[in-house]
């Protein structure tokens, strides 16, 4: 019966492309877009949907080195072990969409469409994000989630149910390598977990010295130190009909954590109060830190005339000490704003949002992806993957050969979390959204936005068990200053 | 008080008794329609049900999710308040008639659960899936008195779908087989046990087996424990490991507030239990029809009691404020602040706004209670109730933006996590102000999915389609007519000069213009406190 099986598809695709059905010269309305994207073979099937009034759909994908594989459904919803054989097979490859849909009963066949499987690896687990209502000041649900990129299955690491009243900050792991990451807790009962080979603390790393915990963090890639900023994040509204929420910090200051005896170095060059400083990221030699800087401004009366740029300092992994400040893209003086420097695990490059005022580009629709050639310090805007809506968090896989960023380019409001490739030269690829199993009822119907994503080498391995103990009970290792 | 006949014919007084049930259902009518339907619109709004499986789904995921599934399908109904009232009547009405079926003779009895339930439900936050589980859980019991080994595994299956509510017809089961292994506990004479035993009493379900082996039954109730322990324990592992233990061991899906657990919670079902095991003792009483009136004396003066103890009349008056303004009945808020006022910044800020819609708001302002500007208009504040009043009148004052995140934030501050219809709507309706149509059918497409915000979603989700449409209906036309036309940070403390603004725009925004004037008379008035 198996041998016969391919005729019949190809009976059926030849019934369906006689008769009633029309043929259309443009390209599928597919969503989500994924003609013409670059994928890693393996990767969870690219499922798509046709229009809602289309009630059947039938997609053949012929591989350019073999293969092929045909569905037919309310969606393109390809079996996993199939659609990663193909994608193995095709690796440096193309696949080639043939796609009919059906709507009163008529048949319509489009242009075929190509997708490229690239044949460089992406052998990371997953990736890690936050997920929230992206709104104002209350969330009643928010969690850290882990998500297999090979199939569609996700999983909670954390979820606000566990330690209730407490907001949940970004999931920081070392370079992707989960046997290494912190979270933040906001609230009454707040704290920093680090968990480093499965042992965890709960820190408290406000100090007499420091206006506050740490909350945006990055680790030095000795996982002795990590780079974090202490931000008292507030909000202010918009009246206006194109925009609705802005993000500042009322000050923000630069500090180094030493794990081994949980002290911090409070250097008064970055903790000043006439600027703020913000968003560290180490590069991968873990000899520099790369942040952001700003001229400190009254706010919110002058939040719009907070423009950081982007600066650096050397870092000696021996004592902790910081180096002289070095300003690399003073993006202020061209009416720009950087913010979330992200250097690549290869050392090749940094990538970095840039928008016309403030570090949160998340609610700047102008906001875009940027790239520096860090070997040569030339920044081009990556136009390959941005959009006219907000590009914001970024981050790279543990092979620096994919990115990933979030993106309001939907609707204009909930983030989705989009995946790319990038060349030795550093061209990228056209980005796809992180595949669902049905994309349009998962992307229309949540309520949830993914924040900070982050791709993990391997599964995050936290057991809630004795969290919520842990939490409430206030017992935390007192940061100290060196 | 033994209402059963010996020879198990129909009972001569069972239209007395039928009476008896229908009269507590009439009471219990008649408190939610006339005295606390606000408290129906409350749990209304507070959750949207959606007729789709995910729906489901996600609920079953938790334990306790059939119940709480039921409990959200009968709450939307909660939008017409006779259809509320007469749900929860019902539900009282069910419960009673439960517990009496499962021991036929102290009818009086049976009525102390539903009227507990009346009592407890005074605290808003109990969700309607507390009294669904405890009926079901009432329902159980017949099942699990026959069940004997077969409770290993209706003990997990009933945690799934109740939650931990199983544990009544589990804990009854448990003492009807050890108490026949035992001891009968079956009282009176052998002609009141045989009718007993005719009646399904508890005892004679159970009370069949080999009373030889009455050692060997202890140790298999003492394993029915330890297995519903492991029950508890595992599942709460496999199912709600992102909740705390005690959460989940008292119930995930009882109360709205998390960190809480009310004693009736855990009171009820002991009540409920010490109930069914009352209801099967036959006791002889020498004047039947006195003991009888004064039980039921007592009853209704504890269920009187009870209430006023635990209706917290201020909270329950804003709530009020709320249902009323929520249904254009403005004169009725200040007939009722006529006669009392709470005195809290919410109820300030309602009944101003009932002045204002009534053209009072300038002659009456000082008639009322004040609390300087925030009894005018509340600045953010994280729940689920404080806010409702000040989106409106912001909304219609034309500051969708403050609207919009009002009633983001009063959507998310409900603290189970659940999505509200009634801020839904607005919300979609302010995306829809704003020209954000991509963002406002996301929301109109769940809205159409519910059964009472359906018609309006759809409405809505047509007329986006043509901008002139929009343009030309009278809400969204007004309101971009007297919104601000310039883009600027908005700040609580000087809401009173964006007023100034918004009449200075449109001289037709009388709104803005009264309450930029109440909002300097009640600053002065809060100067010179």
């Amino acid at each position: 019966m198996k041998r016969w099986l391919p005729l019949l598809a190809t009976l059926l695709l030849a019934a369906a492309c006689t008769g009633s059905t029309q043929y259309n010269e443009a390209l599928p309305d597919i969503y989500p877009d994924y003609i013409g994207v670059t994928i890693p073979a393996g990767i969870a099937p690219l499922n798509f949907n046709l229009p809602p009034d289309y009630d059947r759909v039938f997609v053949r994908v012929t591989g350019s080195k073999g293969g092929e594989l045909k569905v037919r459904g309310r969606w393109a919803d390809f079996p996993i072990r199939a659609w990663q054989k193909l994608t193995a097979q095709n690796a440096g490859g193309t696949l080639s969409f043939t796609v009919l849909g059906r709507k009163d009963g008529t048949w319509t066949q489009w242009r075929d469409f190509i997708l490229y499987v690239s044949d460089v690896p992406l052998d990371d687990y997953g990736l890690t994000y936050r997920k929230m209502a992206p709104g104002y000041t209350t969330y009643s649900r928010i969690g850290i989630y882990q998500r297999d990129l090979h199939s569609f299955h996700e999983e909670p690491i954390i979820e606000s149910t566990l330690t209730p009243g407490q907001c949940m900050g970004c999931h920081t792991a070392n370079a992707t390598d989960p046997s290494q990451f912190m979270f933040h807790l906001r609230g009454k009962h707040g704290a920093t977990l680090v968990q480093q080979d499965g042992r965890r603390e709960w820190l408290t790393t406000k100090t007499d010295s420091t206006i506050g915990n740490v909350a945006y963090t990055y680790w030095h890639p000795d996982g002795r130190w990590f780079a974090g900023s202490i931000n008292p994040v507030r909000q202010c509204f918009w009246t206006g009909d194109h925009r609705t929420i802005e993000v500042f910090d009322l000050a923000s200051d630069l500090v180094v954590m030493d794990m081994r005896d949980h002290s911090l170095i409070v250097d008064p060059r970055f903790t000043t109060k006439d600027y703020l400083e913000t968003s560290p990221a180490f590069t991968p030699d873990g000899k520099t830190l790369y942040f952001c800087k700003a001229r400190a401004f009254e706010v919110p009366r002058f939040v719009d005339s907070i423009r950081y740029d982007l600066v650096r300092a050397s870092f000696d992994a021996e004592t902790g000490a910081l180096g002289d400040i070095e300003t690399v893209i003073p993006a202020s003086r061209e009416g720009h704003s950087i913010s979330f420097p992200r250097p690549s695990y290869d050392g090749l490059w940094l990538m970095y949002n840039q928008a016309d005022f403030s570090v949160f580009p998340i609610d700047h629709k102008e906001a875009d992806l940027w790239l520096m050639d860090l070997s040569t310090g030339e920044t081009r805007p990556i136009d390959e993957v941005n959009s006219p809506f907000s590009e914001s968090f970024h981050n790279w896989s543990s092979n620096s050969r994919w990115f990933l960023f979030s993106s309001r380019r939907d609707d204009g409001l909930y983030v989705q979390v989009y995946l790319a490739s990038i060349d030795e030269n550093g061209h990228c690829t056209k980005p796809f959204v992180l595949p669902q199993k049905n994309p349009w009822k998962y992307y229309h119907n949540t309520l949830y936005s993914f924040n900070v994503p982050d791709f993990t080498k391997a599964k995050v391995d936290f057991r809630t068990r004795g969290t919520y103990e842990a939490v409430f009970s206030d017992e935390r290792i007192q940061a100290t200053v060196k | 008080m033994h209402y059963d006949t010996p020879s198990g014919s129909r009972p001569k007084r069972l239209p007395v008794l039928t009476l008896l049930t229908l009269l507590l259902g009439a009471a219990t009518f008649a408190f939610w329609m006339w005295l606390y339907p606000q408290d129906l619109s409350y749990q209304e709004q507070n959750q949207l049900f959606l007729f789709t499986w995910d729906y489901l789904l996600e609920r079953l995921a938790l334990p306790g999710g059939l119940a709480d599934w039921i409990s959200e399908f009968l709450v939307q109904f909660f939008y017409w308040r006779w259809a509320g009232a007469l749900i929860m009547a019902l539900l009282a009405m069910l419960l009673q008639r439960a517990v009496w079926r499962m021991g036929r003779t102290q009818y009086m009895v049976s009525f102390i659960p539903s009227l507990l339930l009346l009592v407890y439900m005074g605290d808003v936050e109990v969700l309607l899936s507390y009294p669904v589980a405890l009926l079901i859980a009432v329902w159980l019991c017949p099942l699990f008195l026959h069940a004997r080994w077969h409770r290993l595994w209706l003990i997990p299956l009933g945690w799934w779908l109740i939650g931990p509510m199983i544990l009544l017809p589990v804990l009854l089961s448990m003492v009807a087989m050890s108490s026949n292994n035992a001891k009968p506990l079956v009282y009176g004479d052998k002609a009141q046990q045989r009718v007993v035993s005719r009646s399904a009493s508890i005892f004679s379900a159970s009370g069949t087996r080999n009373q030889s082996s009455g050692a060997s039954h202890g140790y298999t109730e003492l394993l029915i424990l330890i297995w519903t322990a492991i029950v508890f324990f595992v599942g709460t592992r496999l199912m709600a490991n992102q909740y705390p233990l005690r959460d989940a061991l008292f119930g995930l899906n009882y109360y709205r507030l998390v960190e809480t657990l009310p004693a009736l919670q855990w009171i009820i079902p002991i009540v409920t239990l010490l109930s069914i095991l009352a209801c099967n003792i036959p006791l002889q009483f020498r004047h039947p029809a006195l003991a009888g009136a004064l039980l039921t004396l007592l009853l209704v003066l504890g269920t009187f009691l009870g209430v006023r103890a635990t209706y917290d009349r201020d909270t329950h008056e804003t709530l009020a404020y709320d249902w009323l303004i929520r249904h254009e009945r403005y004169a009725d808020v200040l007939k009722r602040a006529d006669k009392y006022q709470p005195r809290n910044p919410v109820s300030a800020c309602s009944v101003n706004f009932c002045l204002f819609t009534q053209s009072q708001l300038e002659s009456r302002l000082t008639d009322f209670y004040q609390c300087g500007t925030r009894g005018l208009v509340l600045p953010s504040i994280r729940d689920n109730l404080s806010d409702i009043t000040s989106a409106e009148l912001l909304w219609m004052m034309g500051m969708p933006n403050i609207t919009l995140q009002y009633a983001f934030d009063l959507q998310e501050s409900i603290q189970n996590g659940r999505k509200s219809g009634r801020f839904m709507q607005r919300i979609a309706a302010c995306n829809i102000v704003n020209g954000w149509y991509g963002r406002a059918i996301r929301y109109l497409d769940l809205l159409d999915h519910s059964l009472f915000y359906r018609k309006w979603a759809r409405e809505q989700k047509e007329m986006i389609q043509d901008e002139a449409r929009v343009a030309a209906d009278p809400v969204y036309a007004w309101i971009r007519s007297v919104r601000f036309q310039d883009d600027f940070i908005t700040n609580y403390n000087t809401l009173d000069l964006m007023m100034a603004i918004l009449y200075n725009q449109n001289k037709n925004n009388f709104m803005a213009a009264q309450y930029f004037e109440a909002w300097q008379r009640l600053k002065q008035m809060e100067d010179k406190q």
